[in-house]
């Protein structure tokens, strides 16, 4: 899917490349605020480092000076964490200022994002706030007191809903409310949960429900579609039973047919058998003979109907 | 800027000859080939003439047995459902993790109306589990479909081999295969080596031929019921008025590739060849999918570990370079490319993947320029990176860590 991405959007992801002066690549040393975010397995994911001009008196009052940001991920990731960090440096904020920061902050300094990119705006979001909550842990601040109602992602343990991106229920319906997310489709645009098997969208607990929870029932509700009708069986045929079949086969192979193929340098491999059918496979001289087809034909099969049953046969695999 | 163009498994340039065997059809012959007029009769002629010429390509078979369709879509849709619904006594299906969403969908959506679908893994290299394959076939199964190359890793199955199996087992099971990416790639004989086939779908646009036109062969005698309905057109196989132009475009593309092949594959070979040899030499730490299976001489599917593919696509275009890549950021899922996750590629490198998939009108020079430029792409892209060590070039220390990380250190230059 070709994307439409805003020209800020694209200026931003080319300057970084290249490494144009003023932009933000990079990690700070011994930072004063560290926040990650997303991770290889998800498919993108940022590390988010700021330095902060200390207050002498109060910790509180320090400025953010400087941030950097590496991030894996696509153009509008990586065109996002440059945004983050344009934006903070921009005025003099303190760490708990430049919470105020919200990913629509990102999307509106990047000129808009297509929908199914939101979650590259949600991510550099979720990384200052991890970042400030590194500062704050360092820095001795109680964030509690200073009116930041700050619940970090790692606190919030709870049953995995969307198993493929790790997201626990507690920290879904978080972001559901904080950004407004009244559907499946807006949930997986903003934090990508239900984006990839989609087997969390309707099962009990799952995401329709979390909405549910936070929104209250939608008016209709899914139709569930009776259980699929059982399989059909042929029985085993033959006269033996599956087990006495297989253990006679592997005698027959064991006893009569490894040792004739041993003799030419080669071997047999059984891989299945059903019903009267034996699936094989020649190995070592006899594998590439250009006769193998003959010799499984005209050997194997021949000892199978003698020794085993008549209606024996054997498939090349 | 000069266009180049290596997503060729996506689409192809309508070749000027196919371009030039069409315009009449666009003009002065319009008609329709049902109607009774001798002016209609000229462009049925022609559609009779696109249906040979299409059965002689695929090693001689019935003209009637050649369906046209609106695609490779259309075509298997066509196949699964109108086997299903022409066998109503059978409901198991076999079918590969690898295969095009033009199946997997269908599929899974017959298996809500009560089909049960087995699914059979591909190994590292893209190869068909033979023993999960044997394993999977029962005296009740309906359909086996399989596709014969890979849209994505280029991976060639030996559907002649598979096809005999299946019919060994029991001649009753129908052998469908999904070969859009191999016509006109593979020679395909439906008489001799192919024999077992019983439906074989396929694409126009894939071999320079136009959008919106295709073919499902259906070998004679095979249940099948019709999937659109409301005409006699094609015996009444596939209702609707012929697309008459591109009909007569798909047999002209057709003849092209036959005559082609035997002069163009092998230069088209070296050139990926060349291209895969120098990147995994110029470029450390990078994955080719389906390198130790057979593979389209025209595909190659490099992934970079640490950097995302969406990037990388961006930059390549802005030299005018066209290819595609697996990353979840490129689709219209999250999710990565199921092809790669079932081939268990690497997670570090699963996102960071580009096809490049040549054709017949690729040149050396357009090789070379990737040659040149994708090197510093990946670098500048790396070194945005939180994982990568830019310095050393290598993954940072704790970065975490796939296997199967540089090729140069297995195939030495």
């Amino acid at each position: 899917m070709a994307w439409e991405y805003s020209e800020k959007t694209k200026q931003l992801f080319m300057d970084a490349v290249h490494g144009k002066p003023g932009t933000h690549m990079g990690e700070i040393e011994d930072p004063d605020g560290l926040g990650e975010h997303g991770s290889i397995a998800c498919g993108d994911a940022i590390r988010f480092t700021f330095r902060v001009k200390r207050h002498p008196e109060d910790p509180s009052k320090d400025i953010i000076t400087e941030a950097r940001y590496l991030t894996f991920g696509c153009t509008s990731a990586i065109a996002a964490s440059e945004a983050l960090c344009t934006l903070i440096e921009k005025e003099q904020r303190t760490p708990i200022q430049a919470l105020a920061i919200t990913n629509q902050d990102i999307v509106g300094f990047l000129g808009g994002l297509p929908h199914q990119k939101i979650h590259c705006s949600v991510m550099g979001a979720e990384a200052l706030e991890a970042a400030v909550y590194n500062w704050s842990q360092k820095r001795g601040v109680d964030l509690a007191a200073h009116g930041v109602k700050f619940t970090h992602k790692q606190d919030e343990e709870g049953e995995i809903v969307c198993q493929c991106f790790t997201l626990s229920a507690p920290y879904i319906k978080r972001k559901i409310k904080e950004l407004g997310l009244k559907s499946i489709p807006e949930i997986t645009d903003a934090i990508k949960a239900g984006g990839a098997c989609m087997g969390c969208h309707h099962k009990p607990g799952g995401l329709q429900d979390l909405l549910n929870e936070v929104w209250g029932a939608p008016q209709t509700k899914l139709k569930i579609l009776p259980e699929r009708p059982a399989g059909l069986s042929k029985g085993v045929s033959g006269g033996l039973s599956p087990y006495q079949l297989g253990k006679k086969i592997d005698q027959v192979v064991q006893e009569h047919i490894r040792p004739m193929l041993e003799a030419d340098g080669g071997g047999i491999e059984i891989i299945d058998i059903k019903d009267d059918l034996i699936y094989c496979r020649l190995m070592g001289a006899c594998a590439g003979c250009p006769g193998a087809a003959i010799t499984l034909k005209m050997m194997v099969e021949k000892a199978f109907k003698e020794m085993v049953a008549e209606q024996l046969k054997v498939i090349a695999v | 800027m000069k266009t180049i163009y290596l997503d060729n498994n996506a689409t192809t340039a309508v070749a000027p000859e196919v371009r030039e065997a069409i315009l009449p059809y666009l003009g002065d012959l319009y008609f329709n080939p049902s109607s009774m007029y001798q002016q209609a009769v000229q462009v049925a002629g022609a559609l009779n003439q696109a249906q040979e010429d299409i059965a002689e390509f695929l090693g001689g078979v019935f003209p009637d047995e050649i369906l046209f369709t609106s695609g490779a879509t259309e075509s298997n849709n066509t196949a699964l459902y109108g086997s299903v619904r022409a066998n109503p006594a059978r409901r198991h299906i076999v079918t590969s993790a690898v295969e095009h969403p033009a199946i997997l969908e269908v599929v899974k959506d017959l298996e809500r109306t009560g089909c049960e679908v087995s699914v059979v893994p591909v190994d590292e290299n893209g190869n068909l589990d033979m023993r999960e394959f044997v394993g999977a076939l029962r005296p009740d199964t309906l359909l086996v479909s399989i596709m014969h190359a890979n849209n994505e890793s280029g991976v060639i199955f030996p559907i002649n081999e598979l096809a005999r199996i299946v019919k060994e087992t029991s001649p009753e099971i129908l052998f469908h295969s999904d070969a859009t990416q191999s016509v006109g790639k593979v020679p395909i004989n439906l008489r001799s080596e192919y024999a077992d086939v019983d439906l074989l779908s396929f694409s126009g646009h894939k071999l320079h031929a136009p959008k919106g036109i295709g073919a499902l062969y259906v070998k004679r005698g095979t249940a099948l019921r019709p999937y659109l309905v409301g005409g006699h057109q094609q015996q009444g196989r596939r209702a609707g008025t012929e697309n008459a132009a591109f009909i007569v475009g798909l047999a002209k593309a057709c003849k092209l590739a036959a005559q082609c092949h035997a002069q163009e594959e092998p230069r088209i070979t070296a050139m990926r060849d060349k291209l895969e040899r120098e990147l995994t030499t110029r470029i450390p730490f990078v994955h080719v999918s389906g390198k130790g299976a057979p593979r389209l001489g025209n595909t190659l599917n490099i992934s970079f570990h640490y950097i995302e593919g969406e990037g990388i696509l961006y930059q390549l275009n802005e030299h005018g370079i066209c290819a595609s890549s697996g990353s979840a950021c490129t689709s219209g899922s999250l999710d990565p490319s199921h092809v790669l996750k079932a081939m268990g590629v690497p997670f570090t490198a699963l996102h960071g993947s580009v096809r490049f998939s040549l054709s017949r009108y690729t040149s050396e020079d357009e090789i070379d320029e990737i040659i040149k430029v994708l090197p510093e792409i990946v670098q500048k892209l790396r070194r945005l990176s939180p994982y990568w060590d830019q310095a050393k070039q290598q993954p940072r220390p704790g970065a975490p860590r796939g296997e199967v990380f540089d090729d140069r250190a297995k195939h030495p230059v």
